[in-house]
């Protein structure tokens, strides 16, 4: 029954079809099988690069990845006073195991928790320079392992362990241990007490235990407070040193007792463990964190636990970064799909003109449409299907997987092409129409197919315009696939307007040939005239356009990258110092400007969250605080903006200042707070330059700082020139090329540009099969010409330039309007692409055009023409010039 | 007694080879005076078409010789052949072969392009040459704005641009109706008295052989006169 209802096969016409025309075929199987392995991929290695961006985002987060749990200490009143409380750790104990408990199955995803208490701001009196220190307990599980090199681990201040302490009397006594490098910094050892105070100028009774040296310094507990092993400066405010008392379990009750209730913190650390997190994990990381962060909030009964971390932040930045490479992706796989589905037409339609006769010839002995239409589907079924599996198998293979989504368009053109061309070629040469013979009906059927092409040409018009004003509305969404197939849509648009500008302009090249004393030309230009093809046009300037689209792509991202590394960095190296004398560092400055390679070398005191106040709010600004004049003139050997002139003193004191949401501007009044001084009156009479990975900074001359009062403790050196990094050699160095090449090989960032080069070369690729195919396809008519001309008298040399003139318009419009094409479009759909995301920069990078690419697209297709004549003239020189007395056309 | 324009000896042409070789051509040889109009028939299949190819210069024999207006043509390389196509032998084809995007003036004056004929000359001559075809009124038609009987007339006032000694002409009425082909006939036989031109033609029509000086009979690759 089933065998009745479908057309009978005749199957030596579809092997011989198949033999016949194997070439066609294999090509187009070549593009299936190519843009399959391609849009298979991409998509399943973007989602493992998404997963490695988390994990790396995670890894370079360091602390700012961290969930803190607080909570209060419970009431140690007793009858008299406060009561020590021997057991404090293990109130951080039930803190981590509730914690624990709330985030659930989440906690698989964390790393061991550290348990953390951290005393408040004390202040050095009597220090040669401005220090702080604070006291701290950190566990993990246990205390950090350390070696006591001097005196002892911190003990208990006081027996019975449960002593209650009257309100008020003497300073409670605190044992802590102190780092090696804090002893030799403060000069003290086991038994000294340190000169310490706190805000309100209330002396503090701190006494060293001993000095330790970590077993570990990598030992994760010490990233909880850092500067208990090196001092840090600018911690506790601008030119601040800060140092640390690591705090022991036996002596944490008595820090408690030392310092008001609440002044010492009772705190849990987490930190996701980035081995274990994908792109999915990390948005229930979020998920969770957010839900905790929210019902902690409102929870203001003490014993409650409150939930604080930047991590959803974090995770969400890196979400964006991900939408934003799929994005691109998307883009760039669209345009893959519209060159390969274009290229598959054309040789669609190349197959359908080269089998013709066969098809005609088929139709008029009785083969009914149906049964034509059969065996074609049949043939580009089982061609599609063939090169689809294998292009999928190298997808499994590179990519451990395959996406099928992208695959639709070019295996459903791939499938369908060769069948309707075919068919139609079948139909005209067989079907009873004539063209009418009275001028007025020839006129309306010519107004009709003009209808016919301007209804479609308008319907890609109307598709470009509605995606270009989506993608710039709402950017490209990943269940969107319009706005991302913007630049796809539009190069497909203007090849649509050059394909309508050819026809007027060969034809005023051959009114100008006519006229001309050149017969070549003539011929050359009548030829062109006559050749214009809809199809070739339309895939090779879309091909072009999207080849050079691509490039801009991955040239731009590299731009911004390279920018990028100029405003993280900020001169060709930076050392970050550890805090030590300003005398020091002057001297070490002196000693890398003398430096071979080195051009400047400028000391500054950068303090990464000074707290300022503006507008009756506190934000916390990266201040840098430098000698504004060398400052200016190693900016100015920079790519970096130029640093504007700023006053060498004045009241309030003279800044630079630059914020993303435009709050520091010039003309603002803000207040510089400081710990244990008053605040600093400032005023914004610039704009600075953005530098260094913060949105807000305020920017002030040394000398200005100084005479108002403020200590300058420099702690960072910039340095240009091609020998900066090597001058820097011994301290912690920030290399500009480092950090760029370090971006450039993150794995989103190095995928999507990788993808921008691969999808380069496979629509150049595309575009010049294309120019191969639109040649073939006009050069029966081309070579009968040529032959009917050689007839009157055309050297075979000659017709070799003719043929080259005929195909000189196409090429001429892959190479020029292609990538005219291909650069407007850049620079029209890159913004909404929101390549600063991928870049770590504040703004979307200018748009940087890869002119040697450029210029090597728009050579390779007059190339191309110079190689395919001289083949395609050996090809034809084969068949005898007396076929053509015989055969007709042109 | 004139020399002959074209002599033809011993021309051999077999197409493949083994047993399915084909011998289109068998020993022909004759002559044709200058001035003359000579028809070639046969059936389809026959070696005209063949026999006429390798007389202009279109196709090789296997052995035997051709002289046109004095040049031994089997023996020129393919320069030597295009310069005989420019300057001595000219045809028109049975489906007219005209640049369709070029005017009739500019098909006509197509070999006289090729040969650097000054513009003013070119002209001149299109002109005269539309005229004898008695198409001066269409000079700026295209092809496709012509009907087929105009087309082949135009052909042919292309074929007589550069004054050839020889116009080959294969079965210039095959796709014209049988009034439109008396015409071109009449014409072609009219172009031999006024250019002077030698006119070598092969058709099926005995109506046109009537108008031929000489008809030259052609069965199975052999001469049958």
């Amino acid at each position: 029954m089933i065998r009745r209802l479908l057309p009978a096969l005749h199957w030596p016409s579809v092997r011989g079809r198949a033999r016949a025309d194997a070439g066609p075929l294999i090509l187009a199987a070549v593009v299936v099988a190519a843009v399959t392995a391609l849009a298979g991929a991409v998509p399943v290695l973007l989602t493992g690069t998404a997963d490695e961006a988390v994990r790396q985002a995670v890894r370079d987060a360091g602390n700012q990845a961290e969930v803190l749990v607080r909570a209060d200490w419970e009431y140690d009143d007793g009858s008299l006073g406060r009561v020590r409380d021997p057991r404090s750790t293990d109130a951080l104990d039930d803190l981590r195991d509730q914690a624990l408990d709330q985030l659930g199955p989440l906690r698989d995803q964390m790393l061991p928790p550290i348990e953390y208490a951290e005393g408040p701001y004390l202040k050095f009196v009597g220090a040669p320079d401005p220090r702080s220190m604070r006291l701290a307990y950190v566990a993990s599980g246990s205390g950090p392992a350390v070696t006591w090199v001097a005196g002892s681990a911190p003990a208990a201040s006081a027996e019975p362990p449960d002593v209650e302490v009257p309100y008020t009397g003497d300073p409670w006594p605190v044992q802590v241990g102190i780092s090696e490098t804090t002893a030799a910094r403060l000069g003290a050892g086991p038994g000294d007490r340190l000169r310490l105070e706190d805000g309100q100028a209330n002396s503090r009774d701190v006494r060293v235990s001993g000095v330790f040296r970590p077993a570990d310094r990598a030992d994760p507990v010490w990233q909880a407070a850092p500067w208990l092993l090196d001092p840090t400066l600018g911690a506790d405010g601008p030119g601040v040193t800060r140092f640390g008392g690591l705090l022991s379990a036996e002596s944490l009750p008595d820090a408690r007792l030392a310092f008001a209730l609440d002044e010492v913190s009772r705190t849990v650390r987490f930190r996701p463990d980035p081995g274990s997190l994908t792109l999915d994990s990390a948005e229930r990381i979020v998920a969770t964190v957010v839900t905790l962060k929210a019902t902690s909030g409102s929870s203001a009964t003490r014993g409650g636990s409150q939930w604080a971390t930047a991590l959803d932040r974090l995770l969400r930045a890196v979400h964006d970064q991900v939408d934003a490479a799929r994005a691109q992706a998307a883009v760039l796989l669209s345009a893959v799909s519209l060159g390969a589905v274009l290229i598959l037409l054309l040789a669609a339609h190349l197959l359908a003109g080269r089998r013709a006769a066969a098809l005609t010839v088929a139709r008029q002995r009785g083969t009914s449409l149906a049964a034509l239409g059969a065996e074609l589907l049949l043939e580009s079924l089982l061609v599609a299907v063939a090169a689809a599996a294998a292009g999928a198998l190298i997808a499994a293979a590179v990519a451990g997987g395959v996406a099928w989504g992208w695959l639709l368009p070019v295996a459903v053109t791939a499938v369908l092409a060769g069948p309707g061309f075919g068919l139609v070629t079948a139909y005209r040469a067989t079907r009873d129409k004539r063209v009418p013979a009275n001028r007025s009906a020839r006129r309306r059927a010519g107004r009709t197919a003009a209808l016919r092409r301007f209804t479609a040409e308008f319907a890609v018009l109307a598709a470009a315009a509605i995606a270009l004003t989506v993608l710039h509305q709402r950017g490209v969404q990943d269940s969107t696939i319009l706005p991302a197939a913007a630049p796809a849509l539009g190069a497909l648009t203007g090849a649509l307007i050059l394909l309508r500008l050819l026809p007027p302009i060969t034809r005023l090249v051959l009114r100008l040939a006519v006229r001309s004393t050149l017969p070549l030309a003539v011929f050359g230009a009548a030829r062109a005239a006559a050749a214009t093809r809809a199809l070739p046009v339309l895939a090779l300037v879309t091909s072009a356009a999207l080849a050079t689209f691509a490039p801009a792509l991955g040239s731009t991202i590299g731009a911004g990258l390279a920018d990028g590394a100029w405003r993280s960095v900020g001169a060709d190296a930076r050392a970050d110092l550890p805090a030590r004398p300003a005398a020091e560092t002057t001297a070490l400055v002196e000693r890398i400007a003398a430096a071979p390679g080195v051009r400047h070398a400028v000391a500054a005191q950068v303090t990464s969250a000074a707290p300022v106040v503006v507008g009756g709010a506190s934000r916390p600004v990266r201040l840098i605080v430098v000698d504004s004049a060398a400052y200016r003139a190693l900016l100015a050997d920079t790519p970096l903006p130029a640093l504007p002139a700023l006053p060498a003193s004045g009241n309030p004191l003279p800044v630079l200042v630059h914020s993303a949401d435009g709050v520091l501007r010039a003309g603002v009044t803000l207040q510089l707070t400081r710990e244990g001084a008053p605040a600093l009156d400032l005023t914004a009479v610039a704009s600075a330059p953005a530098i260094g990975d913060t949105d807000d900074v305020v920017l002030a001359d040394a000398a200005a700082m100084t005479a108002a009062g403020v200590p300058v403790v420099p702690n960072t050196i910039w340095v240009t020139g091609p020998g900066a990094a090597r001058a820097l050699a011994g301290t912690t160095i920030v290399d500009r090329a480092v950090v760029e090449r370090e971006r450039r090989d993150a794995p989103l960032v190095a995928g999507l540009v990788g993808l921008a080069w691969v999808a380069t070369g496979t629509l150049l690729a595309l575009g010049l099969l294309g120019f191969a195919l639109g040649a073939a396809a006009g050069a029966p008519a081309r070579w009968q010409t040529l032959s009917r001309l050689r007839t009157l008298g055309l050297r075979t040399g000659e017709a070799r330039r003719v043929a080259a003139a005929e195909l000189l318009p196409l090429a001429l419009a892959a190479a020029l309007g292609g990538p005219l094409l291909g650069v407007l479009l850049a620079a029209v759909t890159l913004g909404p692409l929101d390549l600063r995301l991928l870049t770590t920069q504040p703004t979307d990078p200018a748009l940087l055009l890869p002119w040697v690419a450029v210029a090597l697209l728009a050579a390779a297709f007059p190339l191309a023409l110079a190689a395919l004549v001289p083949i395609e003239a050996a090809a034809r020189r084969r068949r005898r010039l007396s076929e053509v007395l015989r055969l007709g056309g042109a | 007694m004139t020399a002959p324009l074209v002599s033809v000896r011993g021309i051999e042409r077999t197409f493949g080879t083994g047993p399915a070789a084909v011998h289109a051509l068998r020993d022909v040889s004759f002559d044709v005076e200058p001035g003359t109009m000579v028809a070639l028939v046969g059936r389809s299949g026959s070696g005209k078409t063949t026999l006429l190819n390798v007389i202009g210069g279109l196709d090789r024999p296997d052995a035997g010789s051709v002289t046109v207006d004095g040049a031994e043509i089997t023996g020129l390389d393919e320069d030597g052949l295009a310069e005989l196509r420019r300057h001595k032998v000219s045809y028109v084809f049975q489906t007219f072969g005209l640049i369709p995007v070029l005017s009739a003036a500019e098909n006509v004056g197509a070999p006289l392009r090729l040969a650097r004929t000054p513009a003013a000359e070119r002209e001149q001559r299109v002109r005269l040459l539309l005229d004898l075809v008695g198409l001066a009124g269409h000079a700026e038609q295209r092809p496709g704005e012509l009907s087929g009987g105009q087309q082949q007339r135009v052909a042919i006032a292309r074929a007589l641009a550069a004054s050839p000694r020889l116009l080959i002409a294969d079965e210039p009425t095959g796709q014209l109706d049988a009034e439109t082909g008396r015409s071109v006939m009449a014409l072609l036989r009219g172009v031999v008295e006024s250019e002077g031109v030698t006119v070598l033609v092969s058709t099926h029509d005995p109506v046109m052989m009537a108008l031929a000086d000489r008809v030259i009979r052609i069965g199975d690759g052999r001469l049958e006169e």
